[in-house]
């Protein structure tokens, strides 16, 4: 009977989880270049190992398991910014970053200009080109990115935006401040770069709201499942333990 | 469960996104304003079960992890350095820059700002002055008996003096530029102030050498595009209230919780 109530939990913590993800997504639906995040379950199959020489073979039971969370690539909204240093992309690629910890993936294109004329992104890491790092001297003008990621200002040409793609963009990590880590990167083939935009968040407000709809109303489901088998476990134990039985 | 906590940093991010926006708004009709917006980027992830931990002996591994983000945060409100609209006044000391650049002017605590805001004026003495009286580098000193100023795209100041015929120079405006323009600190005022994210100042004549050119008798509107705005403020807003619609969520959640008994 225990098993019941043992199998409610995991579904439990696992609903809890759920929610935590959707709320992430929730208060990441204006961040620059968000991806949303999906959490997928599994059945976990107790006991792992059975025997089937008793003469009530071991029952298996299925618990619920949560066992990965799958970024959803799909591309966000553009929006225009007018931003010569906004560059949005269209496609599956990443722009690389230059952290202190190493190399990092990210979405979000808003850049901008260090003191010493460098192309960062807002944490100030550099964005790396073909060549490395982008600078520009202080009195170079009309910036302008191409679609393939080619800079050019009014000193000429300045080499070209590194983008990446994942050909399994599920085995990168999320590192927060918008960034990704791990993956296999090779060089972008079908990415299109966008100056002057930004890629909006691509979480949908809807289909969030009825995902937590559904986790809220399913974890009451549950709750009250609980209270029943606590209900009868009760009586169970008032019926079997009375003397007068 | 967190979902309180990362629906609360999304409430808090969105309530700063608003006041950006209401920022930008009230300062519509603001001479040289640059419009700001918020940027966001979500927090750490705490990872349940991580990529690339071993899942038998056999070496297998787990291909996706499972990551939880606890939320967002604010990253930055970078200004919009586009170009205004130039609009005509008709007043001879009205100086629009277009183009790259910024006036330079005193500050009474003996720091320079720098400000796209050009209408000036003339003090007691005669000095080039902004509206709030603080005088413009490099000082401009025009005479009562002054006639017609005119003032060239690339700075120079002319005017007519004792009903001469032809024109004498009164000075060179200067204009300043910054590697990184929207790293300039606002104090207010339509006035910026150097900073170590934007570097130091070049100061430099206007119409050379990438700095923008000066057009008398106009004025830089604001760039700020008032159906943006609304599109943004009501896209926050609605952000906000979903931020709140999780937080009942979770609440509801943890009251099933407590009544499980």
């Amino acid at each position: 009977m225990e098993n019941a109530q043992l199998i409610s939990l995991s579904r439990q913590v696992a609903l809890q989880r759920q929610m935590d993800v959707v709320a992430n997504n929730i208060a990441n639906i204006n961040t620059t270049g968000f991806k949303s995040e999906q959490l997928l379950f599994e059945q976990y199959m107790m006991p792992v190992a059975k025997d089937k020489d008793f003469s009530f073979p071991d029952q298996q039971l299925s618990f619920t398991d949560d066992w990965t969370t799958i970024h959803d690539m799909s591309g966000g909204p553009l929006s225009q910014t007018g931003n010569p240093l906004d560059v949005a992309l269209e496609g599956k690629g990443f722009f690389v970053i230059s952290t202190p910890q190493g190399e990092r993936w990210t979405r979000a294109g808003a850049f901008a200009i260090n003191p010493s004329g460098t192309l960062v992104d807002l944490d100030g890491n550099p964005v790396m080109s073909e060549g490395g790092e982008v600078k520009f001297a202080g009195n170079e003008t009309d910036i302008t990115i191409g679609t393939d990621g080619s800079i050019s200002s009014s000193a000429g040409a300045k080499g070209k935006l590194r983008v990446v793609e994942f050909d399994d963009p599920q085995a990168t990590e999320r590192e927060g401040n918008n960034l990704y880590s791990g993956g296999t990167p090779v060089a972008a083939t079908e990415t299109r770069v966008v100056q002057g935009a930004i890629e909006k968040s691509n979480v949908s407000g809807v289909g969030e709201m009825t995902e937590m709809i559904r986790v809220q109303r399913a974890y009451e489901s549950i709750a009250a499942l609980m209270r029943e088998q606590d209900d009868m476990r009760r009586s169970a134990i008032q019926r079997l333990g009375s003397l007068a039985a | 469960m967190q979902a309180l906590y990362i629906a609360s940093s999304g409430m808090a991010a969105q309530e700063r996104n608003v006041e950006v926006i209401s920022n930008n708004i009230a300062n519509m009709r603001t001479t040289g304003y640059k419009r700001q917006r918020a940027e966001f980027q979500d927090l750490l992830y705490q990872s349940y079960r991580r990529a690339g931990s071993s899942t038998s002996e056999q070496g297998t591994i787990v291909p996706v992890g499972i990551e939880i983000g606890s939320g967002v945060k604010t990253a930055a409100t970078p200004r919009v350095m586009s170009q205004g609209d130039v609009a005509p006044t008709e007043k001879e000391l009205d100086i629009a820059i277009r183009g790259e650049g910024f006036f330079a002017v005193d500050l009474p605590d003996g720091r320079t700002g720098y400000t796209r805001d050009g209408s000036f004026e003339r003090d007691a003495t005669g000095q080039l002055v902004n509206v709030d009286g603080f005088s413009i580098q490099p000082g401009i000193v025009i005479p009562d008996t002054a006639n017609s100023v005119s003032i060239s795209p690339d700075g120079t100041v002319e005017a007519f003096l004792n009903n001469s015929t032809t024109p004498t120079t009164l000075g060179q405006l200067q204009i300043a530029r910054f590697a990184n323009k929207a790293g300039l600190q606002s104090i207010g005022n339509n006035m910026f102030v150097e900073t170590g994210a934007s570097g130091p100042a070049q100061s430099g004549t206007p119409n050379s050498d990438g700095m923008g050119d000066l057009l008398q008798a106009y004025l830089e509107s604001s760039n700020v595009n008032s159906v943006t705005e609304i599109a943004d403020l009501i896209a926050a807003q609605r952000a906000y209230e979903m931020n709140a619609r999780v937080i009942s969520g979770a609440d509801e959640m943890l009251q099933a919780t407590t009544q499980m008994r």
